[in-house]
């Protein structure tokens, strides 16, 4: 009951845009009936047309996110815990950081071709800042109290980021890479629409030129619901990973 | 009390939440101030002593009851009733000056006349030369001053404090009592001050309410019977030390109770 | 100081292209890029297209931003208001918003309505979220202490609620502004025929590679002095707030 309340406002929009749709005021081909996108939406499911472009879309974001995770909290452990290596590379990611690096995505074509190696470089490039950023931020920030306790217990230098500054950094880590699986399906779609290889984005660009409005939106409530699924999926391993963590006030 | 009640806590109750979960947070207050009395509420934390204090700001509606200044029911909050919190009572975007100018500006009080009254009450609590800095440049004993300044340039009636200085360290609070003193013979305002500090009840207040662990009721009400001068070294007073100690034992005894 | 290793990542490339280890087929040289991003500025071409971009973001920079303070401020103060926008912020929230484009073409036409329109709700959800968040921890303490200093309950919204809720609104702006850089150039590059998105992809796709990276260079250049700007505007409007960095 008490979600169907919290419903009503969504549930009055549809329920207005079906009957706009249905009553003829507006071009069913341009504005398509509620109904008429989840249907084909179902139908692009069950004839298993949307697969293909799903799965390309998916693992293109999860490998650029993987290989970005892999580069990218060493590199901001490091940051975070030499001078040099803060020196050199966190002005670098903090200038970054802000650019749109999706204005690279003809570069990458130029370098990686058309297909899937230069969409995952792309995305591994961009969820790059975040993670590196964030990773960096933790391991800076955490008290030198930790690593004198750890040190005066045995701990060698090169242990201790594995032990005491990864653990430690790990809330941050997280945070980073949240923001970057947010990022990875934005641009894995983004690239997608621009260069074509294939993936919903693509599935989306030709719908629109076919002037295929439904399919466009079953493409898009897919491409929301991987973000969505991503997103939570991230917040419940964050959950299992870091259930020892308080948040210090 | 022979002074006709000028503000009056009639059978005041309040609880919060409802169902099971409730909690009763005050319960049966009865209680008449009269004008230019400087009452102290003292009491266990949790015993709703600022609730009560929340109740006359009229932030607060009690659940039966009724609080009545100069007879009339309090239903929301007003210029004519001042409030000095522990902390958050300054608005961290404004400077010193607009703080205490926030009032009258409110008022609509032209601004050449405002800056007057601003000046006077920087003065008042020893503020010059800060006008034009921010509440975060400050440290916490200015920043009270300064809210301090701010709920007097209202002109209000009755002076709510709630636990002012609680937050500041030993010293700047007994400057700040003295201030607090010497303003309310000054301007005989009506203050009703809240404290969990025994020795601030007794240092400051002509009458000294003790309150009970929740749910709050008022256990004792006790008339100082002898003045405390401006800067006064009151440990040197026999009576100051007697009517301490016996309110210390009053509200030991309700924090024991609240303990359980 | 700071710029010091962006100087000698930069001299690196340019070492690397004159040494010969960079063939300009892959990257060409430092100076190549620079010396056409002087042509392009000094023959003006590059001028419309970057009116053309800021038109177009900025339109829809300012109105996302401006419906989202609203919003967000309403939506923490009135109950209905938070009812009824919480699910649809909800449903918005996981769209990724350059994904709207091919639809908002469909509705708007490929000219800049629809992407000033997906540019303002790109940009109004981060600010929603931070208003109404800003908003709502605003301590009550705070409210009451306006409401015993004459502030009516009408005008606490302004008085109060606004200002003590800028500092987050402010760091929503701050996202805004990268989202907007995106969805601008995500959909420059999907249609147009100006604009600095549009640039980059037309040279790219001739293979006018160092004509490419200039304008990618000059973006990012324009990109980094508008977040720089704006945290320096609000080091100076909000002086009151101590800001992290």
């Amino acid at each position: 009951m008490r979600l169907l309340i919290r419903l009503g406002p969504v549930a009055l929009i549809v329920l207005a845009w079906e009957l706009v749709a249905r009553v003829g005021w507006v071009n069913p081909n341009v504005f398509p009936p509620v109904t008429d996108i989840v249907a084909r939406w179902l139908t692009v499911f069950l004839d298993g047309r949307i697969y293909a472009p799903l799965w390309e879309t998916l693992w293109r974001a999860l490998a650029g996110l993987a290989a970005a995770i892999a580069v990218g909290v060493p590199l901001g452990l490091l940051m975070g815990r030499t001078r040099w290596a803060e020196w050199f590379f966190a002005p670098l990611f903090s200038f970054g950081f802000p650019l749109p690096k999706i204005a690279l995505i003809p570069l990458y074509v130029h370098w990686f071709g058309l297909f899937s190696l230069s969409k995952v470089m792309l995305i591994f490039t961009d969820c790059l800042f975040p993670i590196v950023l964030f990773t960096y931020h933790g391991a800076r920030g955490l008290s030198p109290v930790y690593l004198w306790s750890a040190q005066s217990r045995g701990t060698g230098r090169l242990r201790m980021f594995w032990r005491v500054v990864l653990p430690l950094s790990l809330a941050s880590i997280y945070d980073g890479i949240q923001v970057a699986v947010v990022v990875a399906v934005l641009v894995a779609v983004v690239s997608e629409m621009v260069s074509g290889g294939g993936g919903l984005g693509e599935l989306m660009i030709r719908a629109y030129r076919f002037g295929d409005v439904r399919t466009a939106f079953a493409a898009l409530v897919t491409i929301s619901l991987i973000g969505y699924f991503l997103y939570r999926i991230a917040q419940w391993l964050r959950g299992i990973l870091l259930h020892w963590h308080v948040t210090e006030a | 009390m022979a002074a006709a009640a000028y503000l009056e806590m009639r059978g005041v109750a309040m609880r919060f939440g409802d169902g099971a979960q409730a909690v009763s947070a005050l319960d049966s207050i009865d209680l008449s101030i009269a004008e230019h009395e400087f009452v102290t509420i003292v009491g266990p934390s949790g015993c709703g002593k600022s609730t009560l204090l929340y109740l006359v700001g009229g932030f607060l509606r009690p659940t039966a009851g009724g609080v009545y200044l100069r007879g009339r029911g309090i239903d929301k909050p007003g210029p004519d009733r001042g409030i000095v919190f522990q902390r958050y009572s300054l608005f961290p975007w404004l400077t010193v000056r607009k703080n205490i100018g926030y009032g009258l500006e409110e008022k609509g009080v032209a601004r050449v006349e405002r800056d007057r009254i601003v000046g006077e009450y920087v003065r008042l609590v020893h503020l010059e030369g800060f006008e034009d800095r921010y509440p975060r440049e400050l440290s916490g004993g200015m920043q009270q001053r300064v809210a301090l300044a701010q709920t007097l340039a209202c002109q209000p009636d009755i002076l709510l404090m709630d636990e002012p200085f609680g937050a500041l360290d030993a010293q700047t609070r007994r400057i700040l009592q003295d201030e607090v003193r010497r303003i309310w013979r000054r301007d005989t305002k009506t203050v009703l001050f809240v404290t969990h500090d025994v020795e601030e009840a007794v240092a400051l207040g002509t009458r000294i309410v003790v309150m009970s662990a929740r749910p709050g009721r008022i256990k004792e009400v006790v008339t100082r019977g002898f003045d405390v001068a401006d800067g006064e070294e009151f440990e040197a007073n026999p009576a100051f030390a007697a009517l301490k100690l016996h309110i210390w034992r009053s509200v030991k005894e309700e924090v024991k109770a609240a303990r359980g | 100081m700071k710029m010091l290793p962006l100087a000698l990542l930069v001299g690196a490339w340019q070492a690397a292209a004159s040494a010969g280890l960079l063939p300009a087929s892959v990257l060409p040289s430092f100076w190549e890029v620079a010396a056409s991003l002087g042509g392009m500025l000094r023959s003006g071409e590059i001028l419309p297209h970057t009116a053309a971009s800021f038109g177009r973001a900025g339109a829809g920079f300012a109105l996302g931003v401006a419906g989202g303070v609203v919003l967000g401020l309403l939506m923490a103060r009135v109950r209905a208001v938070e009812r009824a926008i919480e699910p649809i912020l909800l449903l918005i929230y996981p769209v990724p918003k350059p994904a709207l484009i091919p639809l908002f073409m469909v509705w708007l036409g490929i000219g800049d309505f629809s992407k000033i329109a997906v540019i303002a709700l790109a940009c109004l959800v981060p600010v929603v979220i931070a208003a109404y968040n800003g908003a709502r921890s605003v301590d009550d303490m705070l409210i009451w202490s306006a409401r015993a200093r004459g502030t009516a309950q009408g005008r606490l919204l302004w008085r109060v609620v606004l200002p003590s809720a800028l500092p987050q609104i402010a760091a929503g702006v701050r996202t805004a502004i990268a989202v907007a850089i995106i969805v601008l150039v995500s959909s420059e590059f999907i249609s147009a025929e100006t604009g600095l998105g549009y640039l980059i992809f037309s040279y790219g796709g001739v293979g006018a590679d160092d004509a490419m990276l200039a304008v990618v260079i000059y973006l990012a250049v324009l990109g980094y002095a508008l977040d720089r700007a704006y945290l320096a505007g609000l080091r100076r409007l909000m002086s009151w707030h101590a800001f992290a960095h």
